[in-house]
């Protein structure tokens, strides 16, 4: 009888282990957020870089992390040092651009052409006034949807 | 009248010698590992703002904490919640000089290694560093790398017991700027 007893609880032991094993592997290699289908703030360049340029940190924070999606003009198409294709869109702001990394480039963009861009806004970076430079708003893991 | 003249040729002369000193990025790029025998993680930020002026050697570098991209989402979660506190510290910081500005030449192609203090600022808590960085110089452009090392208990980040054997305590930092003259 104690022999069964020891097994039993052998056996719920090893079941439990196991199973908070495959939860915590399952956790650790849970996947990005797939951007493309989640669903989105829509707005446009101008009037998101304007919300965020002058707000205060505290009332910005509720658009860090959301996904957005940008209606805009395209100012300059660049690549960055790992290679990702960089959209800068247009602002109300001279020197001000909506900073957009891509996930997936786009195809065919050129400076002028109007797009819709997806993705994750991850804030706005004040400039320097010394240098008469405007900050840009961030998104990044973009995805051209027009 | 001429004087007038005279004098906003001087003052149009002296903005464009003023601007010509200046550089700067908005896509600076810079990344952390931490190497340990059990896990290697790497992270990057390519959204960081940078202005360089090459005549005084100031320099500054701003991002967002939530721009860091790492290969695992459970990483990416943690980084934010639980050791950088983004929404507490949405921003990291360096500003400082380049010690030795005044051996690089702008108008001459080259490689130049100087040395940078300045304020480090991660996490809330703001330390003096001093760096090692390399400018270059290549027909008219202007890029700055520089690689070192920063404790996580010097900026108050904790890392729990359960995970020590995981991340590394002494994290590397790589930064590169490609500059553009404003």
């Amino acid at each position: 009888m104690r022999k069964k007893i020891t097994i039993y609880i052998i056996v719920v032991v090893a079941a439990v282990i196991a199973i908070a094993g495959i939860i915590g592997y399952q956790i650790w290699n849970k996947p990005h957020q797939d951007i493309k289908d989640a669903k989105a703030i829509e707005t446009t360049a101008v009037d998101f870089y304007t919300n965020l340029a002058n707000i205060s940190n505290q009332k910005s924070a509720s658009f860090i992390n959301k996904v957005v999606a940008v209606a805009g003009t395209v100012k300059e198409v660049s690549k960055n040092r790992l290679g990702q294709q960089v959209i800068l869109l247009k602002t109300s702001v001279d020197g001000g651009s909506l900073n957009c990394t891509m996930e997936q480039p786009a195809d065919n963009v050129m400076a002028g052409a109007t797009v819709v861009i997806k993705g994750v806004c991850t804030g706005y970076i004040e400039g320097d006034k010394d240098m008469d430079l405007p900050g840009d708003v961030y998104l990044t893991r973009c995805y051209q949807l027009k | 009248m001429s004087k007038v003249l005279t004098l906003f040729i001087l003052l149009t002369c002296m903005h464009t010698r003023i601007n010509a000193q200046l550089y700067y990025t908005k896509n600076a790029a810079i990344s952390f590992f931490s190497r340990t025998s059990l896990q290697d993680i790497k992270a990057d930020n390519n959204q960081a703002i940078s202005v360089l002026n090459i005549q005084s050697g100031t320099i500054q570098l701003s991002l967002l904490n939530t721009a860091f991209h790492f290969p695992k989402a459970k990483m990416e979660e943690d980084f934010n919640e639980d050791y950088i506190e983004s929404a507490r510290y949405p921003k990291s910081t360096f500003k400082g000089t380049i010690a030795d500005i005044g051996k690089i030449d702008v108008g001459k192609n080259g490689s130049y290694s100087v040395k940078v203090n300045g304020d480090l600022m991660i996490h809330g808590v703001t330390k003096s560093i001093t760096v090692p960085a390399t400018i270059i110089i290549k027909n008219g452009t202007l890029s700055a790398s520089a690689s070192f090392n920063v404790l996580a208990k010097d900026y108050n980040i904790r890392i729990p017991t359960i995970v020590e054997n995981k991340i590394a305590e002494n994290i590397q930092i790589t930064i590169n700027c490609d500059y553009e003259k404003k």
